[in-house]
């Protein structure tokens, strides 16, 4: 037996070989041709010139936020079917995985994959449907023939929605659609924020209004940014295989909870593959969406076919009057991939546009700092909102009591409920939202 | 069993010595490659069948697959004799039972993942090598023209021929059953595209073809914890227990940094395979782990059974 260590050498070398196989793996090996430097002025004009039409990728996100983790009572029963606030916090909170297939803005499928369920968006031209496997429901859109009849904020930036190109950013954690993604667009104004942002913003349909010069927008934006934010490009990395800039946008304010937004920029076709979102002195990002497959081949057209499978319920969605004014939680363009893709959402956001002269909201700060305060609703509706808000089960357990009113506190974003009904929401400390409360008060 | 033991021994000696590869099972392909020389991998071949033969044919192992069989049978006939499910309640896919009948086999194998599938793999699996030294046959069937390795081989292949067999007797009882007690039609899939039965048999197969890789870490665990004891009540056991462990530490968010290594972690990622098109990840990465897990308890089980004093 003297040679009996020998036969025990394979169980030796095999967790050595595979710890060496996980080491090497998570290595960012980026030894190949690097790409060409750019200025941050050129790479964020390679991200807004970027033409990707078709695509098929997996889509990650990662959030940690510092939500409450919803309790996932196993395959079967998932937060989903919760429904309210705790099925966007689900979205917020952990991980998720979409796949996303487009073949031009126009036709558009997103998998919201669940273990053992899946949340579909699928858009053929005008018709959008929503699936959900959890319950086998369906839900069915059609959009007006025309998109500027849709009931969106008008194209033109105004005043009270967008101030200024650069504050558009910062208001809101808004990774799925950086600033320099697209043409100026109403839709981006700061509104509520929408960290509900699912995608990227390769997949947000372009609209189709005009466009300055890539170029010239970005240098513009660039300097309008420059005051707030020092934009630098950081060393290549790699994404979903492919290599990208790091576009890195830090904040020269102390007074924000953005400590730095990262957005990997593909350098052969300039779509945005990644966008990270990380807090004042952390480490890790805490929110973080990004490929990680991606072909830029076009996807099999009938996955742009959706016929509701036999014992669905379907429910008919009807789209809410052409000009009235979206009240703040507007999911975006219905279609834009980036928004919830549950039926109730979107029909709650439907109804709530109908909802008769919503106050405008107040803008408070600037930059970073904004602070947005939505006013109370008229006096019948406040305690009915209220009620609401204090009845839902995942707001009353994430919610804390602070003088004033219940802050819903989170790494990136802060949220406070006042007393009497008003919201206020920054990225910034609870402090500052007191402080805006109180100063909107007086 | 100690009462069938003189025949199944003498069976396996004698089919271990015959020279004609009477295997009827493709798993053996796989082993005779594995096998060094042709020598040694013209004797694998008997050696083999005569284990399947022996496994599938007692009476514990049918007693174990009709008993897997069971559950789909239970799942149907309960939704059949109940008022219709609601949707979302109860296990995913029960309420889609009662508009299609193949939906059975889903539930009953996404039932029978967590305990029922581990439990029979460790009874196998646990009794490989330990049940062989506890019966006083592991002498005789060293003695037989086959290396330790060999025997190793050909033990993990038939644990990994049941770790097939079960989720298939599943799928195709409830399959059966579904079909019997309920209309066959196209099947939605969790995209919410619809399937024609055809297809969504491809799917069903390709599920137990899942399940069967899931099982094959379980498998390699067993075979190690067997070579450990004379005892097979023991490997059986102690095999049965780590895969509830593995599954209630995949539970826990605390432990998130170890889950992707927990080899029950895919487990239930079969549901990938219902989707359209067919989500490949979850497939590849549970390969990928359990081909780790089989090739570190292999080696171990190696380590092990090569070492080993056999006294009986």
């Amino acid at each position: 037996m003297s040679r009996a260590w020998v036969r025990w050498v394979p169980a030796a070398a095999v967790p050595a070989v595979i710890a060496a196989g996980v080491l090497a793996g998570s290595i960012p090996a980026r030894a190949g041709d690097p790409l060409p430097e750019k200025t941050p002025a050129q790479v964020l004009a390679l991200l807004s010139e970027h033409g990707t039409k078709t695509l098929s990728g997996t889509v990650e996100q990662t959030s940690e936020l510092g939500l409450p983790e919803l309790p996932n009572t196993g395959p079967s029963s998932g937060p989903a079917s919760a429904g309210g606030l705790a099925s966007i916090a689900e979205l917020l909170t952990g991980q998720h995985t979409a796949r996303v297939f487009m073949d031009g803005p126009k036709k558009v499928r997103i998998q919201v994959v669940d273990r053992l369920a899946e949340r579909d968006l699928i858009r053929r031209d005008s018709e959008i449907w929503f699936y959900s496997s959890r319950d086998n429901s369906a839900a069915h859109l059609t959009l007006p023939a025309f998109a500027r009849d849709l009931p969106l904020p008008a194209p033109l930036p105004e005043p009270q929605f967008a101030p200024a190109q650069p504050d558009r950013e910062p208001s809101a954690p808004k990774p799925a659609s950086p600033p320099e993604a697209g043409p100026p667009d109403a839709r981006m104004a700061p509104d509520m924020p929408k960290p509900e942002y699912l995608l990227p913003a390769p997949v947000m349909p372009r609209p189709e209004y005009s466009t300055p010069s890539p170029i010239d927008l970005a240098t513009k934006l660039l300097a309008a940014m420059d005051s707030s934010t020092q934009v630098t490009v950081g060393p290549d990395v790699e994404v979903a295989g492919r290599a990208a800039y790091n576009l890195l946008l830090e904040p020269r304010t102390q007074g924000t909870l953005v400590g730095r937004v990262a957005v990997a920029v593909d350098g052969e076709t300039g779509l945005p593959l990644r966008v990270s979102v990380t807090a004042r002195d952390q480490a890790e990002p805490a929110f973080q969406t990004g490929f990680t497959s991606l072909s830029l081949s076009r996807p099999d057209d009938s996955l742009f076919t959706f016929v509701p499978p036999p014992g669905a319920t379907v429910k008919e969605l009807q789209l809410p009057l052409p000009g009235a004014r979206p009240w703040p939680i507007t999911s975006g363009f219905p279609g834009s991939p980036g928004m919830v893709i549950t039926p109730d959402a979107f029909v709650e956001a439907g109804r709530s546009h109908t909802v008769p002269a919503m106050p405008r909201p107040t803008v408070t700060g600037a930059g970073w700092e904004t602070v947005i305060g939505f006013p109370a609703p008229p006096a019948g509706q406040a305690s009915m909102l209220r009620e609401a808000l204090l009845k839902d089960p995942f707001l009353a357990q994430a919610a804390v009591v602070v003088p004033g009113g219940r802050l819903l506190s989170t790494t990136l974003v802060n949220v406070l409920i006042t007393d009497d009904g008003r919201i206020f929401v920054g990225m910034v400390p609870p402090e500052r939202l007191q402080a805006a409360a109180g100063a909107v008060a007086k | 069993m100690p009462s069938s033991v003189p025949g199944e021994l003498s069976n396996r000696l004698r089919r271990g010595r015959s020279d004609g590869g009477q295997s009827s099972d493709g798993e053996s392909g796989a082993v005779s490659g594995s096998a060094s020389t042709r020598d040694r991998a013209a004797s694998s071949v008997p050696l083999l069948g005569s284990e399947l033969n022996v496994l599938f044919r007692r009476r514990r192992t049918w007693a174990m697959l009709l008993a897997l069989a069971a559950i789909p049978v239970l799942i149907a006939v309960a939704v059949r004799l109940s008022s219709s499910v609601p949707a979302g309640r109860g296990p995913a896919f029960l309420d889609r039972i009662a508009q299609n009948g193949l939906f059975v086999a889903v539930t009953a194998m996404l039932v029978s993942v967590p305990l029922f599938l581990p439990l029979t793999v460790g009874v196998v699996a646990g009794d490989t090598i330990a049940g062989e030294a506890s019966l006083g046959t592991l002498r005789y069937l060293l003695v037989a023209p086959a290396g330790r390795v060999r025997l190793l081989l050909v033990k993990y292949a038939g644990a990994l021929a049941f770790c097939l067999a079960a989720p298939v007797t599943v799928a195709l009882a409830g399959a059966a059953i579904g079909a019997s007690l309920f209309p066959i039609g196209p099947v939605t899939l969790l995209s919410g595209d619809v399937v024609e039965p055809p297809e969504a048999a491809v799917r069903l197969v390709l599920i137990a073809a899942y399940l069967a890789v899931s099982l094959a870490g379980l498998s390699a665990i067993g075979l190690f914890l067997s070579t450990l004891t004379v005892v097979p009540v023991g490997a059986m056991a102690a095999t049965v227990v780590l895969s509830v462990v593995s599954q209630v530490l995949d539970q826990l968010p605390q432990l998130e940094w170890l889950h992707p290594w927990l080899f029950s972690h895919y487990w239930l990622g079969f549901g990938d395979l219902l989707r359209q098109p067919v989500l490949w990840d979850s497939f590849a990465s549970n390969a990928l782990l359990q081909a780790g897990y089989v090739a570190v308890f292999g080696a171990l089980a190696y380590g092990r059974f090569v070492t080993k004093d056999v006294l009986s």
